[in-house]
């Protein structure tokens, strides 16, 4: 398939989908659902550059830094409890548990403890998502290959070495598949925690704007927070192939037979 | 060089005892290659991987240059079956291959220069940056190899390496495998289920009866030290050893219906 | 995603005594934890406490209600997002145009967060129930859609050639060649989406106050009744757990009928 003929399919459908949402809105009158063009306008009217800086910046430093966080300590305690047998079994049913309270429920019991606040939101973010990073490493950490555990033990690989190659790496594919599990958590939790508790970030401000019914200038901010979405979604895949390309390669050449 | 006395090896589960090895005795002597065959099931890998230290004895001892073992011993590579696994597939070859040596706290350099030369004793120079899954099964046997080479072991355990590759690279690997260990001079165990190829490779075959494994014969292979793999296979000789080790593994079949546990 | 499905392994014995002991080791620590003062016993009731909460929410019908609430909002948009993203699933996954011609356009829908929608959604449905399933849909589809895309993608072309050229007609390779091999994938779809149905389903009640045990929380939680919030969030976490045995369960039936190779693959989303 020729490069334009590529192009053309991959771009027809969004572009057909804008261009119907684009007509059919034109013009409206209809206080809930204005044009997509005076959205686009409120979209450049809104988010300047200044108040990108005041909510919109601090919002994403709070969600990465929560985010980080749980995956440092989700992979740390992860690899711990992955290779203890005996501790596995301890802790398991407990952290299922945990795991199954449904994220969003534990921000008014943060609040509590810890007020409102840069740490509190972090912590938020933190707890919901060290789970699917947490479980995941356990089961990556627990699968590993007999055959290369004996290598190690054979070639004398013990130690740090040991703990990257044999661990950590062996564990990558699927302890990546917990972070991303946690990427949305790490989006739902920090825009709730904004709009339930918060005096400034992304969330709060259209929240903002849908109390004060600026119908065009929270469809902006309902974009705003897709593009976000979708960026974090595309920085997630280039990190996973930088991460993981020896494995999609290993599963294609075991495809071809 | 190799000891094994009376080695005897018990596995305890799900209400069974199952005796894989019996009593195993016998003596390696330095730079030799030896080649272990026997009939299915008679517990050779589990021989294997006693003598590498992976798995405890239940009774009796193997030493390997005068100590025991009691866990993977220094100085001791082993070359798996299951090539595949045993690569790490996020290492490069030349990684792979110098891994070992970094755990060893071995000076870059020194490294680096080890795993070019066991790259070449392989024939794998130019594939030195490629991943292992890039590679096919006999080329990544090899990678597994030279990896044992750079290792600089003073005894090397084979367990049915060339089991999972075709005949054709299997040739090729066999005869592989001989040029290295003239080079080397390690002691090589070398445990397979194929015949002809323990006669074709070893100067000694030890074969093992069936479960309860005891040493059912052990022959000295003495076809002349420059082997090929077509005048060698058709040396009479040859046909004459590979002849009375067939026979006797046949024979070491049959007390396995009343020795092995219900 | 990537989603592994479910390992069932039988665990008895001493691994179970273990667990038991995991959780009763927490619960215990939660109990003298407030109590010794280790944390504010005003923001933290010790377990005690929480379960005799408990006990009094459960003679109360205001809570059953909300409970009700939530099940019907979770059980209803799961189903519709279940049944959508399969059939959209499998009408995109089989027809090589649409699944290249709608690429894009699921990649760039996918990853917005259902979040983005809960302004939309108070301003055009207030505090009620369809808010909120609105966003349990939203969420919900994207889950069983990716597997089940992914499912169909996977269907092996020799099995689906040798199905054409005894001439199989497009419903009966449906049915023998694409679903059996879709249907690992479907189960984990469905895995992925109740737990995310959950999320939403509460999330929608908390912050939109549709009706439900999200929204008794922040009730409770307005009014300063720290253990009533305590006391349901337990709640929700046993909802959470019940439904993972659920769907493991499911799964280890289904894919009892499945060859092993599933069971250990960690399968792309």
């Amino acid at each position: 398939m020729t490069l334009v003929r590529r192009g053309v399919l991959l771009l027809a459908l969004p572009v057909l989908l804008f261009a119907a949402w684009w007509v059919a809105s034109a013009g409206s009158t209809d206080f809930y659902w204005p044009s997509l063009s005076s959205i686009l306008a409120a979209f450049g009217r809104t988010w300047t550059w200044d108040r990108v800086q005041a909510d919109v910046l601090p919002s994403l430093g709070r969600l990465l830094a929560g985010y980080l966080l749980a995956v440092v300590v989700g992979v740390a305690l992860g690899a711990v409890i992955g290779s203890v047998r005996w501790v596995r079994a301890l802790v398991e049913p407990l952290l299922e548990f945990l795991r199954a309270i449904p994220p969003p429920v534990l921000v008014p019991i943060v609040i509590l403890l810890s007020g409102i606040g840069d740490r509190t939101k972090i912590l938020v973010i933190v707890s919901g998502c060290v789970w699917p990073v947490l479980l995941n490493t356990v089961e990556g950490v627990r699968g590993r290959d007999e055959v290369l555990s004996d290598t190690c033990r054979t070639y004398g690989i013990t130690g740090p070495l040991r703990l990257r190659h044999l661990v950590l790496r062996a564990a990558s594919p699927q302890i990546v598949t917990g972070a991303r599990q946690a990427l949305p958590i790490a989006i739902i939790l920090m825009v709730i925690s904004e709009m339930m508790a918060a005096n400034e970030g992304l969330g709060f401000t259209v929240v903002q704007f849908q109390r004060g019914f600026q119908i065009p200038e929270m469809w902006s901010g309902v974009l705003l927070l897709g593009l976000v979405g979708i960026l974090l979604s595309l920085l997630f895949r280039a990190a996973e192939r930088g991460l993981l390309g020896w494995y999609h390669g290993q599963r294609a050449g075991r495809r071809e037979w | 060089m190799l000891e094994v006395g009376n080695l005897h090896k018990v596995y305890d589960g799900h209400g069974r005892r199952v005796t894989a090895v019996g009593d195993l005795t016998f003596t390696v002597p330095e730079g030799q290659f030896a080649c272990v065959v026997g009939p299915s099931g008679c517990g050779k890998t589990t021989l294997l991987r006693v003598i590498a230290g992976l798995l405890p004895a239940t009774a009796g001892e193997v030493r390997v240059r005068g100590s025991r073992v009691t866990a993977p011993p220094a100085g001791l590579a082993v070359v798996f079956q299951e090539y595949g696994r045993s690569l790490f597939p996020w290492l490069r070859v030349r990684d792979n291959v110098e891994l070992p040596l970094k755990a060893a706290r071995m000076p870059r350099a020194r490294r680096a220069a080890l795993a070019a030369e066991a790259l070449a004793a392989v024939g794998l120079s130019d594939v030195d940056s490629a991943y292992p899954w890039q590679l096919s099964g006999g080329m990544q046997q090899r990678v597994a190899i030279a990896r044992a080479i750079a290792y600089q072991p003073r005894v090397l355990l084979m367990d049915e390496p060339f089991a999972a590759v075709d005949a054709q690279t299997r040739a090729d690997l066999e005869d592989l495998i001989r040029s290295v260990w003239e080079r080397l001079g390690v002691t090589l165990l070398f445990v397979t289920h194929d015949i002809d190829e323990a006669v074709y490779l070893g100067q000694r075959v030890i074969v093992l009866s069936a479960a309860p494994t005891t040493v059912a014969d052990d022959l000295a292979i003495d076809l002349p030290a420059a082997r090929d793999q077509l005048t060698t296979r058709a040396d009479p000789r040859f046909t004459e050893l590979r002849g009375r080790i067939y026979a006797r593994i046949q024979k070491a079949k049959v007390p396995q219906a009343e020795g092995t546990p219900a | 995603m990537v989603a592994v499905a479910a390992r069932a392994p039988r665990v008895t014995g001493r691994p179970v005594a273990l667990g038991v002991l995991g959780l009763a080791v927490f619960a215990l620590a939660l109990e003298v934890g407030p109590r010794a003062g280790l944390v504010p016993i005003r923001y933290a009731p010790p377990t005690s406490q929480i379960l005799v909460t408990l006990g009094e929410q459960v003679g109360r019908s205001a809570f059953w209600v909300a409970l009700l609430d939530t099940l019907r909002t979770w059980a209803e948009g799961l189903l519709i997002a279940v049944v959508a993203g399969i059939v959209v699933g499998v009408l995109l996954g089989s027809v090589p145009f649409l699944r290249a011609a709608t690429a894009t356009t699921v990649e760039f829908l996918r990853p917005i967060p259902s979040v983005a929608l809960i302004p939309l959604v108070i301003v055009l449905y207030g505090p009620t129930i369809r808010s909120t399933l609105v966003l349990v849909v939203y969420a919900a589809f994207w889950q069983v859609l990716i597997q089940v895309m992914h499912g169909v993608a996977d269907v092996d072309p020799v099995a689906r050639d040798t199905a054409r050229s005894y001439g199989l007609g497009a419903w009966a390779r449906i049915r023998y060649v694409v679903w059996p091999t879709a249907l690992p994938y479907v189960v984990t779809g469905v895995r992925l989406a109740t737990s995310v149905a959950l999320i939403l389903t509460i999330t929608g009640q908390l912050v939109i106050g549709s009706p439900g045990l999200g929204k008794e929380i922040d009730n409770a939680q307005q009014s300063d009744a720290v253990r009533v919030v305590y006391a349901l969030i337990l709640v929700t976490g046993l909802l959470g757990v019940l439904a993972n045995l659920a769907t493991r369960f499911v799964e280890r039936r289904v894919l009892a009928w499945h060859p092993a190779i599933r069971r250990e693959e960690v399968t792309p989303a």
